[in-house]
């Protein structure tokens, strides 16, 4: 599903945000990306969504190699991967539904077909009965889950999620990891970053460790 | 499909307009200023052009005479002056009449001509010239003619004070055209910066739509659509601007300009220039909108 090869991401300073990155994620694994912070976890998920182009190596996603994409190319490949921010990216003004609705109308899909999926994505994530409100009407726990649903509703292959608990506390973050866990079993591949080791021992995965930039551990969970 | 997508957009771009009223109102006075004075200055040039054509009318050519011709002279010569091509109407003064139309200006002092010899003003022939020769080249056609028909002691025409007018009326001409561009581009450059600021305050919207997969077309077209309207409402706006500054800039400082009252209608926008001016409004908010995209939209 995902492979990359010598992949070097570097912004023109010494030391490159991304060095020398080869990995392969099957279809359907679910992984989690640690490191410090700034050991380029968020480098290599914008890599995967075209955010930013690697300086050098390549990156196949589902057999397309991203390092050639050309940019109208670029929201094609976006309508695959649902992402995930630490501070949710929701726009205010809008209520929930149409905030989760934004990302299929976004793809041209009808508009019945807009309603009916929207609706099923919220009751999915229990935000079901907050269609007409606001974001900052709600707590960060339901921003956070209104965001998955809109990553979600568009059946992604694959879910990257940034940080995506790093602003909530401990029985908020278990309810989130329980939504990505429940779209890993329908078949999303799911790659989370994350500096919050506990999640590993609680829901044990895949780990990938980096460091200023290099993969530095590649665990299995019966290994971890 | 297609309908929906653009009821979509449509959709889209009327709420972009309702959630900024202020940026919204501000591209859109901007516009219709813009637009009402470059019109403004094309109503001038109109009017004035149209006072120039109503002045050379009045434009005729008279020859003084050394000598009166006699009675009998006279109807042959007025018919052989009827024949030139250029010529419109002749009329003769004879110097009896002459002395009686100056009497006539004089007023109050006419008695200063008390005693004064009947022909002590030359008789002459007013020519008055047809429409499409009231100009220099009519002019001196007729007076070459007049050279080889008449003895003549003295010439009279308009000739300096129409060349005069007609320089005036090239230079206005002119510089509104200059003025008229230069606004043009203001106007664009200030409609182009007022979409950037409603972009920028909506950089979040434009981040997470390219984010989840919209095209760029997608994303551009509801602002584009957003740029049409303005421009719409700012040519709307522009007319009644104009309409304004119509009645009370432009009568009025014509009027006392030329200190006569003018005895024709002075001249507003056709309809089909009301609907360019409309266009024009259109064009210049999809061009502001889609200079300030280019640069601002990027994945």
């Amino acid at each position: 599903m995902i492979q990359l090869f010598n992949v070097t991401k570097s912004y023109g300073g010494e030391i490159p945000a991304v060095k020398d990155l080869s990995l392969q994620i099957p279809k359907g694994d679910f992984v989690y990306v640690t490191g410090a912070s700034g050991a380029g976890k968020t480098t290599f998920l914008r890599m995967l969504y075209a955010a930013e182009r690697p300086s050098r190596g390549q990156i196949l996603i589902n057999r397309q190699n991203v390092t050639r994409i050309r940019a109208p190319q670029i929201p094609y490949l976006r309508r695959k991967i649902g992402v995930v921010f630490q501070d949710f990216k929701l726009l205010q003004s809008r209520t929930v539904y149409e905030n989760v609705a934004f990302a299929l109308e976004a793809q041209g899909k009808k508009r019945y077909e807009v309603s009916k999926k929207v609706y099923q994505a919220l009751k999915e994530v229990g935000l079901e009965h907050r269609l007409q409100r606001k974001p900052l009407e709600l707590s960060g726990g339901e921003q956070q889950r209104i965001a998955i649903a809109r990553a979600l509703v568009v059946d992604p292959l694959i879910l990257l999620a940034d940080e995506p608990s790093g602003n909530l506390d401990q029985a908020v973050t278990l309810e989130i990891m329980e939504l990505f866990k429940k779209a890993n079993a329908r078949g999303t591949t799911v790659l989370l970053a994350t500096h919050d080791h506990s999640l590993n021992q609680q829901f044990p995965r895949r780990v990938i460790t980096l460091d200023k930039g290099r993969l530095v551990a590649d665990q299995q969970p019966h290994q971890g | 499909m297609v309908l929906e997508k653009i009821r979509y957009f449509i959709r889209r771009a009327v709420r972009n307009m309702r959630q900024w009223p202020f940026l919204c109102t501000a591209a859109i006075l901007t516009m219709a200023v813009a637009l009402a004075t470059v019109a403004t200055f094309f109503l001038v040039v109109v009017n004035v052009e149209q006072l120039a054509s109503n002045w050379t009318r009045e434009i005729q050519v008279v020859a003084y005479l050394e000598k009166a011709p006699t009675q009998r002279e006279l109807p042959a010569l007025v018919k052989k002056l009827k024949t030139f091509p250029e010529v419109d109407a002749v009329s003769y003064v004879s110097p009896a009449a002459a002395l009686a139309r100056f009497k006539s200006r004089l007023a109050d002092d006419a008695s200063l001509l008390e005693g004064v010899d009947r022909d002590l003003l030359p008789a002459s022939f007013e020519l008055v010239l047809k429409p499409e020769f009231r100009n220099q080249e009519g002019i001196d056609k007729v007076i070459e003619r007049l050279d080889n028909t008449l003895v003549v002691e003295d010439l009279r025409y308009g000739q300096k004070w129409l060349e005069r007018f007609n320089s005036f009326v090239d230079m206005l001409r002119f510089v509104s055209l200059v003025l008229g561009g230069f606004l043009l581009f203001a106007a664009l450059f200030i409609v182009s910066n007022t979409i950037k600021l409603t972009l920028y305050a909506r950089r979040d919207e434009l981040e997470i739509m390219a984010l989840v997969g919209a095209t760029m077309r997608f994303i551009k077209i509801p602002f584009l659509l957003e740029g049409a309207l303005q421009g719409l409402l700012g040519g709307i706006v522009s007319l009644g601007f104009l309409a304004i500054s119509f009645q009370f800039v432009i009568k009025r400082s014509l009027t006392s300009f030329w200190l006569t009252p003018t005895d024709f209608d002075l001249l507003f926008l056709t309809p089909g220039q009301q609907l360019i001016l409309v266009i024009a409004g259109v064009m210049l908010g999809l061009l502001g909108s889609l200079t300030s995209l280019r640069r601002f939209v990027r994945v």
